[in-house]
């Protein structure tokens, strides 16, 4: 029973980035590589935040997520918008030109030390039983619960909501969104926005739950086999991406070798993408620029 | 095959003349004086300068194979620190194992490098753009993994160790003998890939690059192209780390992470993509930039008092740069090169007359 | 568009040799100083210069200063090689100091041979060409030890025990610890402990809890765990988390002290050979006052390794006299006797053949909720360290 937890845990927290690169690229077609040091920028902001309203979790957490999303728009408007019509390398080399930054930047501004955003807030980390005996964190419970929120929450706008049906077209036919009058400036800027967004709420989490240090980048990266098994531009497919990679990993550590559950999350995502090159759900596409 | 303005009394008459490397007596002999130069270089620069340089020309070869791949055949790779790591540890444990010397050890790598290219060139087949660069990201994961186990398993927790290569009896071991044979490797390289862009494969690559369906239907066999675009540059890779592994005398999974791989895309970006004197460009600026930020830092401020964020401030500067050269000069360092070559040979005019003396 | 071209920003740097004071001892350290494993060798370094500063205000050593210069390799091997060039053939250092990774060591070490110049470990783990018989220009003042800080543990452990015990192990997915743990693992049945498992965990770890999963179900009610800080104290996290009530001990890391606080655990123990700043020891309160002066950014309990490593190359350069070369100091290295004031359980001693020390002493201490601080657990043991 704890291994279904802890499958469900990890599930979750791959789930939660992984949405990040998703939606990104489904409406801009543009891989964020920076996804993973943008995560960690927003649980170095809560730092912040943290120690601004000291005693105010909540509005702390808030704070952290509102800059996060902020600055999911910034690096749309000042850094992608300038690559408008250059190849989709260049974009997505600029994204890996910025994570180096920022993980040099975060390294400069609060140092390489492991760091407890749990700590100001003056938040506790207890555990809760569940049936079977399996015991998971107030946190990571958290993380699940948003995860599931999140999710749902994208799949209706995406759907219903006016600016979700918009952001469709635009990922769907630029062109013919930009003729209909859609600012597709606007519309990859909310992308980012919330791209970033999902990915503060999986870096906040985590921090909460077991502390924030620069490895927060690379767990980033993790979770990119999750989103490409599914196909880089369905939800769904992220979903159950993660699931399969999550699980993987789990039952590795658990009955074979703990120091495959690294590479074999790669190894599935060759096997998929041989069978299907688009992921499992995603849409065949013209891959042919680069 | 540069692609700026010449001056007037440049003409080809021939197909030969048109494939030539250096065409004009200036660029041989200014690729002399800088054979020259880098051939006296030892004989003035302090052994720091020395080591440096060499390390250039390592970065050089590995920059050279990997704008093959992705500069000139398209193919996205992000992989590059596992290839690089995968011909170290093949010298490290045929030498460790067999004791083998350096003429069984550098091909060995090298075949190690091409069953690579085709193990992870193969998915290039069926996907394409960036969820090729991201499988090519499984290699660095993967080369890891088996270099750790092996570092474990059989006890060599701090690296293997290696000798340098000898030949009846004399190991190489001087500093300048090392910059001499590390030069020759890069001017082989440089040559090498210079040759497979002026024959077929060069022109095969450059249309795959531009439209892989047109190709297809040019009759140019897309699928092999690729595969050996993937083979040549994984050989040229593996062999440059069994050249780094000798170089060093030692091997590590450490000196491999995933940030080596972003460093050598970044070089052939900063260099400029679609040209091979771009990758030495590139390769030169990466490799010296740390030290330039060091030298600037320290010069600026109490250096040791800095000590402690400077490899902040190198990351942060290294993005920073990476991102300036894509927002501003996408050509890389090659395009800033031919602009200024143009700017002066132009001058004073501003632009090139439309019909008649065009390239 | 051309005046883009105009802005064309590429320094080379030129990399001109520090002024090297002639009249001085010159020694050089390469160090982490940034990079991933900074958090570890930066604050050494920086109290090294701390000392060194020090003794330079009081006039030196027989009125010479000592010149320390600092070169970062951000833990990479070929870095660290550059470094050692550089230092060995440009500054012409008598010392070289690594407080850096156990990749850069070979490297580094084969340019000191060449060069014929001792290199001293500070703050990096010790190789074992430093216990004896010991290489003739190799020393180490490090802490941590392989192998000698199992057997600590497992006999401390022994001794504490009320029950008996079923062990589990946690390494990092680095050969250093996985060989160590190993190691642990081969020493803990001849102690009368059964082996319940072994995890090794890969660094970039979102979660911990699988691996202290399989440590819980299998029913360890010890688990040891000597890896880098982050690995430990993931782990216990993990495991209490589960709501696991064992005993778990770790090496005492710089992180050590002021993690103790943080997670007010009972049940947790650290080993380590430096004794921790709550003992409050006048050298304790030295160190602090010239940290507070210096303004330094690291927490005061962090500067312990580089303290030590300061003391051990003032009695160096002492002993070797002026003018010193290499070879004296190797030879006055050779012989060293260093009092550490209270930080050690003991001098460190070198001898020809011993360049580890002579005897290695262990302290174990734990957070007592009751008294809400630090207690120590078990005062100095002492282990002789001995020709295999």
């Amino acid at each position: 029973m704890q291994l279904a937890v802890n499958i469900l845990v990890l599930t979750a927290i791959y789930a939660l980035i992984a949405c990040g690169y998703v939606l990104i690229y489904r409406v801009s077609r543009v891989l964020n590589l920076a996804h993973g040091e943008l995560m960690m920028l927003s649980a170095y902001l809560l730092l912040w935040t943290a120690s601004l309203f000291a005693g105010h979790p909540l509005v702390a957490i808030a704070a952290a997520l509102g800059l996060s999303a902020l600055v999911g728009a910034l690096v749309y408007l000042f850094l992608l918008r300038k690559l408008t019509g250059e190849m989709a390398l260049a974009a997505v080399l600029t994204t890996v030109a910025l994570g180096v930054l920022l993980r040099g930047a975060t390294v400069l501004v609060w140092s390489a030390q492991q760091q407890y955003p749990a700590q100001p807030l003056g938040a506790s980390n207890s555990t809760l039983a569940l049936p079977g005996g399996a015991r998971i964190s107030v946190w990571a419970a958290l993380l699940v619960a948003t995860t599931l929120v999140v999710y749902a929450g994208l799949f209706a706008f995406l759907r219903l909501g006016r600016w979700g049906m918009r952001m469709r077209a635009a990922g769907q036919n630029p062109l013919l969104a930009a003729q209909r009058g859609i600012n597709l400036h606007a519309i990859y800027a909310l992308a980012w926005s919330l791209s970033t967004l999902t990915g503060a709420l999986a870096g906040i989490l985590m921090a909460l739950d077991s502390g924030l240090s620069q490895t927060m980048a690379i767990i980033g990266l993790k979770a990119f086999p999750a989103a490409l098994v599914g196909g880089l531009d369905s939800l769904a497919g992220a979903l159950l991406g993660a699931l399969m990679v999550a699980a993987t990993e789990v039952m590795l550590i658990h009955y074979v070798d703990p120091l495959l559950s690294e590479v074999v999350p790669f190894l599935l995502l060759i096997v998929v993408l041989m069978l299907r090159p688009w992921g499992l759900f995603g849409t065949r596409e013209e891959l042919d620029r680069v | 095959m540069s692609r700026r303005a010449r001056a007037s009394g440049y003409f080809r008459s021939s197909y030969g003349e048109d494939l030539t490397l250096l065409p004009t007596r200036l660029e041989r002999w200014a690729a002399v004086g800088l054979l020259v130069a880098l051939l006296g270089l030892p004989l003035v620069a302090s052994p720091f300068l020395i080591d440096l340089t060499a390390q250039v020309f390592l970065a050089v070869i590995g920059a050279l194979a990997l704008m093959l791949l992705t500069g000139y055949a398209g193919q996205v790779s992000l992989g590059h620190a596992g290839l690089l790591a995968a011909g170290a540890f093949t010298v490290g444990i045929l030498f460790k194992e067999f004791k083998a010397p350096f003429f069984l050890t550098l091909p060995a790598a090298a075949a190690v490098g091409a069953l690579l290219g085709v193990v992870f060139g193969l998915p290039s087949l069926r996907v394409r753009g960036l969820y090729l660069a991201v499988s090519t990201l499984a290699l660095n994961f993967l080369i890891a993994y088996l270099g750790g186990e092996y570092e474990t398993r059989r006890g060599f927790s701090t690296g293997i160790v290696v000798d340098p290569p000898s030949l009846a009896g004399h190991s190489l071991t001087n500093p300048k003998a090392w910059y001499l044979v590390l030069l020759a490797a890069a001017v082989l390289t440089l040559l090498l890939s210079a040759n497979l862009l002026r024959a077929r494969s060069g022109r095969a690559w450059a249309a795959i690059r531009a439209n892989e369906t047109v190709a297809e239907t040019l009759g140019i066999g897309v699928a092999s192209y690729k595969l050996l675009a993937f083979v040549l540059s994984s050989a040229l890779t593996a062999v440059a780390g069994a050249l780094f592994a000798y170089w060093r005398g030692f091997v590590s999974v450490e000196a491999f992470s995933l940030f080596l791989s972003i460093q050598y895309v970044a070089m052939i970006i900063i260099g400029g993509m679609g040209s091979l004197a771009g990758a030495i460009l590139g390769a030169v600026f990466v490799t010296l930039f740390p030290y330039a930020i060091e030298a600037g830092l320290s010069t600026l401020a109490r250096g040791t008092a800095y000590a402690g964020v400077l490899f902040a401030v190198n990351a942060a500067a290294f993005g920073a740069v990476m991102i300036a050269f894509l927002l501003l000069e996408p050509q890389g360092l090659i395009g800033l090169w031919r602009r200024l070559a143009t700017y002066f040979l132009l001058w004073p005019f501003r632009h090139r007359p439309l019909g008649g003396a065009r390239r | 568009m051309l005046s883009r071209t105009k802005i064309v920003a590429l320094t080379l740097g030129l990399l001109a040799p520090p002024a090297a004071a002639q009249d001085a001892y010159t020694i050089g350290l390469t160090g982490a100083l940034t990079g991933p494993p900074a958090s570890t060798y930066a604050p050494a370094a920086d109290a090294l210069r701390l000392y060194v500063d020090g003794v330079n205000a009081t006039g030196g050593i027989g009125g010479k200063k000592i010149n320390l210069i600092l070169q970062d390799d951000a833990a990479e091997p070929g870095k660290a090689t550059a470094n050692a060039k550089k230092l060995l053939g440009q500054d012409n250092v008598i010392l070289l100091l690594n407080a850096s990774l156990s990749s850069t060591f070979p490297p580094v070490v084969a340019e000191a041979k060449r060069a014929g110049v001792p290199v001293l470990f500070a703050s990096s783990v010790c190789p074992k060409e430093v216990y004896p018989p010991a290489d003739a220009l190799q020393f180490c003042s490090t802490a941590f030890a392989s192998t000698y800080d199992s057997r600590a543990t497992l006999g401390f452990i022994k001794e504490t025990a009320k029950e008996p015990v079923k062990i589990g192990f946690a390494a990092m997915a680095i050969p250093l610890s996985r060989a160590e743990m190993d190691f642990a693992e081969q020493q803990a049945p001849g102690l009368g402990m059964t082996v319940v498992g072994k995890e090794v965990i890969p660094p970039p770890t979102p979660d911990y809890t699988p691996f202290a999963t399989k440590l819980k179900d299998a029913g360890a009610n010890w688990v040891f765990s000597w890896a880098p800080w982050v690995t430990q104290v993931r782990t216990l996290e993990a495991l209490r988390r589960l709501d696991w009530k064992g005993n778990y001990i770790a090496w005492a890391h710089i992180e050590a002290e002021g993690e103790l606080a943080r997670l007010k655990d009972g049940s947790f123990y650290v080993i380590g050979a430096n004794a921790l700043f709550q003992d409050q020891l006048p050298i304790h309160k030295e160190i602090a006052e010239a940290a507070k002066k210096a303004k330094l950014t690291y927490p005061v309990e962090q500067l312990t390794e580089g303290w030590i490593a300061g003391m051990v190359v003032e009695a160096a350069l002492k002993a070797a006299g002026w003018p010193a070369t290499p070879e004296k100091v190797a030879a006055a290295l050779s012989t060293l006797k260093v009092d550490t004031k209270g930080l050690r359980g003991g001098p460190i001693e070198w001898t020809k053949d011993n360049h580890f020390r002579t005897q290695q002493y262990y302290r174990v201490y734990r957070w007592d909720p009751a008294k809400g601080s630090i207690v120590q657990v078990k005062d100095w043991t002492v282990f002789g360290v001995k020709s295999p």
